[in-house]
């Protein structure tokens, strides 16, 4: 059985991050604070970690709180890609 | 022992205050630095003290505010982030602390900006109309220091920030911020800079500033922020570009129950407490003989809990020493770094002998120095 894809948002600053956390927290929708990978990003700051299948529920709350992650990446096992976390404007 | 000494610094601190720096001395503590968990509960801790200053100030961006060692710094990283230029005019008023003076000062001097300073009106009080009547094409900056911390005189600070307009108004709430309900400042405020060892009943070494959407500034210094370390170019974006190197957790752990103790009591208690207790004060002690209260007497609303006095026939010294032989009050004398206050009240350079009442000061502390002051006065003839 394949794991399920993970979602890693990375922001401008920890204090966006942090503020984040707050608000999904008091939303009940389950994330977690790691270390930006650095396979994909240099930055030693944090990052936020959910479920894919949780993507919807999570990137509606922080849109509408204005808390829009400067990347976004999608994580299956060991292999990353960038994701497109905004609708395409088309 | 009396403590009157609040405006320098705030005792006793609540318990919560204690509890929590201690909580976070004992705990591993590198905010922003590294993903475990220990790291993360420091960046959580310096989060919560975020909150409740955005909270304190009605803040509507929590990560522009930035945290620093004390509102000298805070004024530091106004002044010189905003980019003054040869021939700016800057307005102040002229009852500021040497933390704006100082700085105004030296701009005057090294890059010849246009510093005026503008005279309290009746009863040694800031007047919304005297700054507006002085502005100019070039006024860059308004530098309002929100209360005396030498006559407890209060500037209408949304007055003024509403007869200047758009020019930037930099706010130094050192002796006001935890005395009085401020929720609805960063609604029109441009920069607010504070202290935690005061009103805000923390630690020493804890401050910091707001800066409202919109202006540009430069930061004093750079270096490690935990974010784009893979840049040599210093993040421009807030808290991060006004914070290098690793925060102060500890005694921001002890702001953030600082701040959280006055939320929870009502800063419409703790200003109806700090003014009882003055106003009984300056009643009881303006019919002393000899005694002179500098600034705002009995009966005026627009004042902060801090009352200074000269006593003829005394030094503000001697007055402080005695106050402290004979009752154990503990008071500041002298010039309280403000020369500019002591110039416009007449105190220059002997300075007064300053009383500043806080939270936790009771009814029986006041009875008793206003009790001493008349004793002492009473006493005057006996001296030299």
């Amino acid at each position: 059985m394949t794991e399920e894809a993970e979602i890693i948002l990375i922001f401008s600053s920890n204090t966006k991050i942090l503020n984040a956390e707050d608000l999904l927290e008091e939303m009940s929708l389950p994330i977690t604070l790691v270390p930006v990978p650095k396979e994909v990003n240099p930055n030693c700051g944090l990052a936020i970690s959910f479920a894919e299948s949780q993507k919807e529920k999570i990137m509606t709350v922080l849109l509408a709180a204005d808390l829009k992650p400067s990347v976004a990446y999608r994580r299956q096992g060991q292999d990353f890609s960038v994701w497109a976390f905004e609708p395409s404007i088309n | 022992m009396i403590y009157l000494d609040n405006g320098a610094t705030s005792f006793p601190k609540p318990p919560e205050v204690i509890k929590a720096i201690n909580d976070a001395l004992a705990a591993p503590a590198s905010p922003g630095r590294s993903g475990h968990a220990a790291a993360l509960n420091a960046s959580r801790t310096i989060h919560r003290a975020r909150k409740s200053v955005a909270r304190l100030f009605g803040l509507p961006d929590n990560s522009r505010l930035a945290f620093t060692s004390n509102v000298t710094w805070s004024l530091n990283l106004a002044l010189n982030g905003l980019g003054l230029k040869t021939g700016d005019h800057v307005l102040s008023s002229a009852l500021e602390h040497n933390s704006t003076a100082r700085p105004l000062a030296r701009f005057q001097k090294e890059i010849q900006i246009d510093w005026e300073v503008v005279p309290p009106g009746p009863a040694g009080l800031m007047l919304a109309e005297d700054f507006q009547v002085r502005l100019r094409p070039e006024t860059r900056l308004v530098v309002l220091n929100h209360a005396s911390n030498v006559t407890g005189a209060l500037a209408p600070a949304k007055a003024i920030k509403e007869a200047i307009g758009t020019i930037p108004l930099l706010l130094d709430t050192a002796q006001t911020a935890g005395s009085l309900p401020m929720d609805d400042y960063g609604q029109w405020a441009d920069l607010i800079a504070f202290t935690g060892h005061k009103g805000l009943l923390g630690p020493t070494g804890t401050g910091g500033l707001w800066i409202r959407e919109g202006l540009d500034f430069r930061p004093l210094a750079v270096g490690g922020s935990g974010s784009r370390s893979e840049s040599l170019v210093h993040p421009d974006f807030l808290p991060d570009a006004l914070e290098p190197g690793t925060a102060n957790t500890h005694g921001l752990a002890g702001l953030a129950a600082g701040v959280e103790f006055l939320l929870n009591v009502g800063l419409d208690k703790v200003r109806e407490h700090e003014m009882g207790l003055t106003q009984y004060f300056l009643e009881n002690i303006v019919n002393i003989p000899g005694l002179s209260i500098i600034g705002p007497g009995p009966g005026v609303a627009s004042r902060v809990a801090t009352v200074s006095v000269v006593l003829e026939g005394w030094s503000s010294s001697d007055l402080a020493a005695s106050l402290e032989k004979g009752y154990g009050i503990m008071i500041r004398s002298g010039l309280h770094c403000a020369p500019l206050t002591h110039q416009f009240v007449g105190t220059f350079p002997g300075g007064a002998s300053r009383f500043s009442i806080g939270y936790f000061n009771t009814l029986e502390d006041v009875q008793t120095a206003a009790r001493a002051l008349a004793e002492l006065a009473a006493h005057t003839g006996h001296r030299g």
